[in-house]
């Protein structure tokens, strides 16, 4: 095993790492954030130029052909800015969705946009009563001659006001299929609802009446909708996991920063063992966190199933331990300011609230490893 | 040794609960169970319908106008209250400086600012944190310079919950900046609209606003609002400090709270269709909690019987502690119940009547807030690492 990043690698991070450094400060960040648009297409640019949408594109779709590793390297970072934009549900699930299971034409269509940051997508496959399980769906898909006829409702779509087109999960009326569609936001009977979510990022609510798709609209074949569901979530954890950690590292930072400023009987925070030793169990979780990031990158080349849903559930379980104990500890660290919104910590426990829960929180992973492991 | 609750006891639990079924507003109950925004305006009403049946100060002794209840009867009446979703009675005028004017206060004192306290004629708020004093209080900077009958007092107070809505400040203040800390302290009662007092709003993580920071710039103060003796002020304060960490124990907060709990476990779904209260992860967690409580309660009993009922002394940091971290467990709970639901998050869907274009359940939609202001509660009143420390020195003896 080598875990020092290749030269490529590590200019990739250390280009991220000043990006983050200056276009995502405290003040900028809020005003992204609250500003009421989705996303910054300026910083989109930025990310694109920088090889960060178009990491795990193939390089005949213009891509960089990137493996796991590399988007470990890139998402710690981003985790590091609490970057704002849609990169998980674009440029990695969705991504990681048309590269293995999207027809040539829909690849075509769409892996160069996606790299050159010129188009968004995103996954809708939650439902009001579905909980965390993709597979609980219950929106249906009609044939209709050469197409389909999709109705239902899909909610909390993560950056789904942000994407250009959807994929869409919907059960192929007459069969046990739970396909996934490639929707336009701009199709009729598509409507979206996008609200903020606990972190100030944005999700949305579909509704879906009688809207009209192809029958190239279908990725994959239609009984593969799942398997492409879970292959893109999978990414996605493992994005995800990556991002946590990063957040968890600076979070850390910012809290020893304020404990050597603020003082207190005349001494520096910092000088307190019982603040000490609270720090070390953060940084003690923050690195278990860390690892846990390269098992989910490891599980994303491990071809076995039970092996891999192990690695990628079982990584998602102790980040976002780890992540509720740094979040937690580092508001109670900065005492009353902590409670503020005025403060860079609310903004990255909150942060980490929401990954703690996205994808799947902790009980429904752990629900998963417990049947890998019995596989 | 009897562990049972007399008959007294259990015919008092009714009368409360009777009264509360009765009495709390309707639009006051659905805003504290669906955890919405309160105004003043709710703490109020439900202080004067208290008041006007003589429970307006459940922790007085009756001379000055208080129930005369015993601990285990405020216990009750706590729990009951809250359980019927009411507002909880606001401590900064009942349980804060009014046992320090009862035990401190001047006679004139007492007679004008006591009797407007249980019916909230008088709105109090706290100043005793400063930005550079948090933990460390002692170390105070807040001046107050005596000129013939006044004291002219430049300073800043922060965390000074509900300030924007309050008629008066009980406020340390530094009167003698050359002896040690804790001997140079005064407490003074000023007047909220003195001339010199600005109050700027602090918005909190779950997006409200409930504390501020209150300037004073050559603040007037009649010396015949110095509680007690000059320099004597850290005595009060410390008497008041006591008072505060029994009442934030929050055991009437997490009783409801855990009920509302085991609710929302059996109205959300699995995702197969399935009550979360069947879920065997989240009822065993469900379980835990319901036991912390059962430990909390009788803790919370032991502590406030003993010496007759004159309550708790250093145990209280033990309460404090337990209590404060429950109701965080509490609420991140009700949080994983809610899953997915408890994602979207604005912070004007806290007002009560305003309606969220998100497809969740009403009760869902708070629960990150909440969530995130229940942080709060091992920081206020003495955060735990402060309480800790009193454990470490008052109990164990180090």
């Amino acid at each position: 095993m080598d875990f020092t990043y290749s030269e490529e690698q590590q200019m990739l991070a250390d280009s991220l790492r000043r990006f983050v450094d200056t276009e995502y400060t405290f003040t900028q960040r809020r005003n992204s954030a609250r500003g009421g648009g989705s996303f910054d297409r300026r910083m989109w640019s930025a990310l694109a130029e920088m090889g960060v949408l178009g990491l795990t594109v193939p390089p005949e779709f213009g891509g960089f052909g990137q493996g796991a590793a590399s988007q470990l390297v890139v998402h710690r970072e981003l985790g590091r800015g609490l970057v704002l934009e849609p990169v998980i549900p674009s440029a990695v699930m969705a991504t990681a969705v048309l590269a293995a299971y999207g027809s040539k034409a829909q690849q075509q269509a769409w892996l160069p946009a996606l790299a050159a940051g010129e188009r968004v997508l995103a996954l809708a496959y939650l439902e009001p009563a579905t909980r965390y399980r993709p597979e609980a769906a219950r929106a249906s898909a009609e044939r209709r001659g050469d197409g389909y006829v999709l109705n239902g409702i899909k909610s909390l779509a993560w950056h789904g006001a942000a994407a250009d087109a959807l994929l869409v999960s919907a059960r192929v009326a007459g069969s046990n299929d739970l396909a996934l569609f490639l929707v336009p936001r701009d199709v009729p009977g598509l409507t979206i609802g996008a609200y903020p979510t606990m972190d100030g990022l944005h999700a949305a609510d579909l509704t879906l009446s009688n809207v009209p798709v192809g029958g190239d609209a279908v990725i994959g074949q239609p009984a593969d909708g799942l398997a492409a569901l879970e292959h893109g979530i999978d990414h996605g954890i493992a994005a995800l996991c990556a991002e946590a950690a990063g957040a968890m590292d600076k979070l850390i930072a910012i809290t020893g920063e304020y404990l050597r400023n603020r003082h207190q009987f005349g001494k520096p925070l910092a000088s307190f063992q019982a603040l000490q030793h609270r720090m070390a169990d953060m940084l003690v979780q923050a690195e278990l966190a860390l690892s846990m990031a390269y098992v989910a990158a490891q599980g994303l080349t491990e071809s076995d199933l039970a092996a891999r849903r192990r690695m990628l559930s079982g990584a998602k379980v102790v980040v976002a331990r780890a992540g509720r104990l740094v979040g937690q500890q580092a508001v109670q660290l900065h005492g009353g300011m902590g409670m503020t919104d005025e403060l860079e910590v609310g903004d990255y426990f909150k942060r980490l609230a929401m990954m703690d829960v996205l994808l799947g929180d902790s009980d429904y992973h752990l629900g998963r490893y417990c049947v890998a492991m019995a596989a | 040794m009897d562990l049972r609750f007399t008959a007294a006891e259990q015919g008092f639990r009714e009368e409360v609960r009777a009264f509360a079924q009765d009495r709390l507003p309707a639009d006051i109950r659905d805003k504290v169970l669906g955890h919405r925004r309160l105004g003043k305006d709710d703490y109020v009403r439900w202080h004067r319908i208290l008041h006007a049946h003589g429970w307006g100060a459940p922790a007085w002794p009756k001379q000055f106008g208080g129930t005369g209840w015993t601990a285990m009867q405020r216990l009750i009446f706590e729990i009951e209250t809250f359980r019927a979703g009411a507002p909880r009675l606001l401590s900064f005028g009942l349980t804060m400086i009014a046992p320090v004017l009862m035990k401190y206060g001047s006679p004139e004192q007492q007679a004008r600012f006591l009797p407007r306290i249980p019916g909230m004629e008088d709105f109090w708020c706290q100043g005793y944190s400063e930005p550079g004093s948090g933990s460390d209080l002692a170390s105070l900077k807040t001046r107050a310079e005596r000129r013939g009958d006044r004291y002219i007092v430049n300073g800043q107070k922060i965390w000074t919950t509900m300030a924007q809505y309050a008629d008066w400040i009980f406020c340390l203040v530094r009167t003698d900046p050359d002896a040690r800390q804790q001997e140079g302290i005064s407490m003074l009662l000023i007047d909220m609209k003195s001339p010199g007092i600005t109050v700027r709003p602090i918005v909190t993580l779950d997006g409200s606003h409930d504390v501020n920071e209150t300037w004073f710039e050559n603040v007037a103060v009649p010396v015949a609002n110095l509680v007690g003796e000059e320099n004597r002020g850290w005595t009060y304060a410390k008497y008041l400090l006591g008072h505060e960490r029994t009442g934030i124990a929050g055991i009437g907060h997490c009783h409801r709270e855990l009920r509302q709990l085991k609710h929302y476990a059996s109205q959300a779904t699995d995702g197969a269709g399935r009550p979360m209260s069947e879920d065997v992860r989240m009822r065993d967690k469900i379980a835990r909690l319901e036991m912390d409580l059962m430990a909390l309660e009788m803790l919370l009993l032991r502590a406030i019987t003993q010496d007759g009922g004159r309550g708790p002394g250093p145990e209280a940091s033990i309460i404090k502690i337990r209590g404060s971290e429950l109701q965080q467990d509490i609420a991140m709970l009700q949080m994983e119940v809610a899953g997915p639901h408890a994602w979207p998050f604005a912070p004007q869907w806290l007002d009560a009547g305003s309606v969220q274009p998100v497809s969740g359940p009403d009760w869902a939609a708070p629960a990150a807030a909440t969530y995130f202001d229940m942080r709060k509660t091992t920081i206020y009143g003495g955060a735990t690492e402060v309480q800790k420390n009193i454990i470490a020195k008052m109990i164990l003896g180090f």
